[in-house]
């Protein structure tokens, strides 16, 4: 099965190019069951793979490639051909990635059918979702970092499509504008980074990359460069500080799309690069501390943005953001497999989250929470699903994000004590935003009657997918943890860092050579024991039937509330950055068009048509009058002097020359 | 009488044509060397054919086609010699000079 790895994300592909070239737009079109179907088969592939490596008949990684194009090139005057190839390559991570992410692909577009039914552009949407996930896909198991960044922009292209699919309204055109250019911005950095590893390594291979950069054969500073370059790509795509102010807008898009960005595609496509190449990380302390910081950073700015918001997509948006900070500080920190895990798990749950809202915005028809409340009784599954969710994204053991945050915090730990502080505050804000939202929308009745009491359960359709994430939520971590520790591929406890591990098992323990003794129980615990404290602190304070003890709360720190509904500037940094650029685009303008313009090209003009004034003048006056005089000088004495001479129309003087000339030929032979 | 002879006899008629259309004042000398000058081909082309080909006519056949042609010739001569004399009362050849330069 590991041979047909390369259809994972061909079938998608075909299938969206299927969906979108074929048919008519009907409101009842059968053509998303195709991209369905395709996904379907894809993840049946991914987790055969995943099962084959579990019962340990299949090695990874696995690598195949095929002959892409090939050119010939000279190096130092020796002329070779080079033979570009591209093709798969299956290790670990990609192999768990692949699953999640046709896992969650499935869900999200079994989802969409609901709630996106009697949409004008019901088939178009499902085209690009199918579009959006083998982009993805093929992120994940491309061996060829050039295929790898091509992927990685069609990413960005189907994210900006999706993000602005309601096109029609400005606030979607814009954030998909915003997404797309702060993306952008980051990619310089993962393209300067592509430069200058096919300058240094001659290959985008990334194992033959990967031996030239633990050979040594890489100057330690270019090394670093490229570390720095694939962070920045990472950063823009993964939402990273400063970079993340594209997340939160992209909430315009509809919600399954947020489902599928936050959970699978798009943000995961940023950590998972960090974790492909960790080679790079693992031989730059600087880039590997960079990592960990930015993560760190963003982990904490985003769960504080997260605190104030009464938009329940936004409040996703930002701990979305803040997990990717975790996972970011953990591969930074040496936590290869547990920032990988917290990737997995983290999709299960986000997804679900994401739905849930997605339901609930169905249900009600706002984004609003302050208009839900006391949804619980309308909408019972959809609330179950959504509190297993959120108990999974705040730690509660023993569900999928207790695991993973868990062997992040250990990590965190092992590497900086101060680290670790900041890193199980954000975790217990986790927990205080997340309850929030869900006491917001579930708990206290009567805040908005008329909405609420029209709300009913989602249908089936909806309903389904949200179960299985739950489930999924629930055992995950458990089991990606304990489950495998007893097959023959893994050994000890930890399946996932067997799977995920061997690959990069040198790098983590190089990195985590100077371990601090810790006891897990005891982090795990006080971590815990902290996020129940915020769930009661925010028990206390959202949970009454109106909002009055939050907003005496506001009020009384309302320029901490107003610094973090103003998303501590950053936006506000950027608008200024662009305003700058404005004005320097004015000012290259105006230097353009009064300068350059008038000075120097008409300038030039003038000039040259003076120029041509004198050059007329000289060709009239010396240049025309000598050919005339050739002419006349040639006609009127010459010629006229010939004439005179031979040509005076005696027939018998002319034959006379012809036989004088015929004679001379003779005579000449 | 060798090849030589007639080549010879060829000669002399020609020099004497091109002698005469080169001196003689009348046009009317001067179409006749001009036929002075054809028979000498005639006689060349006879020669040939007798000497070096005596099985074949080729060369009288084709001396007989320059009959005729010289035969034509001399009759759109005599032709225009006759309406310039018409008009000018005289067929001097200096007096012919329309094509001077």
């Amino acid at each position: 099965m590991i041979s047909r790895a390369w259809l994972i994300p061909i079938l998608p592909l075909a299938a969206s190019l299927v969906i979108l070239f074929f048919g008519r737009e009907r409101e009842d079109s059968p053509l998303p069951f195709v991209g369905i179907a395709a996904i379907g088969a894809s993840l049946w592939i991914a987790l055969r793979i995943l099962f084959d490596v579990a019962l340990g008949t299949l090695a990874l990684p696995y690598e195949n490639d095929w002959s892409w194009f090939s050119f010939a090139a000279d190096l130092k005057g020796h002329p070779f051909i080079l033979d570009m190839r591209a093709g798969v390559l299956v290790d670990g991570a990609a192999a768990a990635m692949l699953a999640v992410v046709c896992l969650v692909s499935l869900l999200v577009q079994v989802y969409s059918l609901g709630y996106m039914r009697g949409d004008a552009k019901f088939k178009r949407y499902f085209a690009y979702m199918s579009f959006f996930t083998a982009s993805m896909l093929g992120l994940v198991v491309s061996n060829n970092l050039l295929v790898t960044f091509g992927c990685w922009e069609l990413v960005g292209v189907s994210s900006y499509l999706l993000i602005g699919f309601w096109f029609e309204r400005e606030a979607p055109a814009y954030a998909a504008k915003k997404a797309f250019i702060t993306t952008k911005l980051g990619d310089l950095g993962f393209f300067l980074a592509l430069l200058l590893t096919f300058l240094y390594a001659g290959s985008f291979n990334i194992v033959r990359v990967k031996d030239v950069v633990e050979m040594g054969y890489m100057p330690p500073f270019v090394v670093t460069l490229i570390g720095l370059g694939l962070l920045s790509g990472a950063a823009g795509k993964s939402a990273q500080a400063p970079l993340f102010i594209w997340l939160p807008d992209a909430m315009e898009g509809p919600t399954p799309v947020s489902a599928l960005i936050h959970a699978a595609t798009m943000v995961a496509a940023g950590i998972y690069l960090v974790a492909r190449c960790y080679f790079v990380f693992a031989a730059s302390p600087l880039a590997m501390e960079t990592v960990a910081w930015a993560g760190l950073v963003t982990a904490f700015l985003a769960a504080t943005m997260a605190l104030v918001p009464y938009d329940i997509k936004r409040v996703l948006a930002f701990s979305t953001v803040s997990q990717l900070g975790f996972m970011m500080c953990a591969l930074g920190v040496g936590g290869y497999t547990a920032g990988l895990f917290h990737l997995t798990t983290h999709a299960f749950f986000k997804a679900l989250l994401f739905l849930c809202a997605g339901s609930v915005i169905h249900a009600v028809h706002t984004n609003d929470m302050r208009s839900m409340g006391g949804l619980s009784k309308r909408m019972p599954l959809t609330f179950l699903t959504m509190v297993v969710g959120a108990a999974a994204i705040s730690g509660i053991p023993p569900l999928a994000g207790f695991y993973s945050k868990d062997l992040i915090l250990e990590k965190v730990f092992e590497h900086s004590p101060a680290m670790f502080g900041v890193l199980a505050l954000t975790a217990c804000l986790t927990a205080f935003y997340t309850f929030r939202m869900l006491f917001l929308t579930f708990w206290g009745d009567g805040r908005n009657n008329e909405r609420v009491s029209r709300a009913e359960e989602s249908q089936a359709v909806m309903t389904i997918p949200l179960l299985i994430l739950a489930a999924l939520s629930l055992v995950s971590g458990w089991a990606l943890e304990h489950a495998w520790a007893a097959s023959p591929g893994a050994a000890g406890p930890g399946a996932f860092a067997s799977l995920v591990g061997p690959g990069v098992a040198a790098a983590e323990h190089g990195a985590t050579g100077a371990a601090r003794h810790v006891n897990p129980t005891v982090l795990a615990a006080s971590v815990t024991a902290g996020a129940c404290c915020f769930i009661a602190l925010a028990y206390s304070l959202y949970c009454g039937p109106d909002l009055g003890a939050a907003e005496r709360l506001k009020a009384r720190f309302l320029p901490v509330f107003k610094l973090l509904e103003n998303r501590w500037g950053f936006d506000a940094f950027f608008l200024a950055l662009v305003d700058i650029a404005d004005r320097v685009a004015d000012l290259a303008k105006w230097v353009d068009t009064e300068v350059i313009d008038k000075v120097f090209v008409d300038g030039w003009g003038v000039l040259t048509r003076i120029a041509a004034e004198i050059s007329h003048l000289f060709d009239a006056l010396f240049v025309d009058q000598a050919v005339d005089g050739c002419g006349y000088l040639s006609r009127d004495w010459v010629g006229a002097g010939l004439r005179g001479l031979i040509a005076r129309g005696q027939v018998q003087e002319y034959l006379l020359y012809l036989a004088v000339g015929v004679s001379l030929f003779a005579i000449m032979k | 009488m060798t090849l030589s002879h007639y080549v010879a006899l060829g000669s002399i008629l020609f020099i004497i044509g091109v002698f005469g259309a080169l001196t003689r004042r009348s046009v009317i000398g001067i179409l006749m060397s001009v036929e002075l000058m054809f028979n000498a081909a005639n006689i060349n082309l006879a020669a040939f054919n007798r000497y070096l080909h005596p099985t074949g006519v080729t060369g009288q056949a084709f001396a007989l086609f320059i009959m005729t042609v010289a035969a034509a010739e001399v009759v759109v001569g005599l032709a225009l010699v006759l309406a310039i004399y018409r008009r000018r009362d005289k067929i001097y050849m200096e007096d012919i000079n329309l094509m001077r330069g």
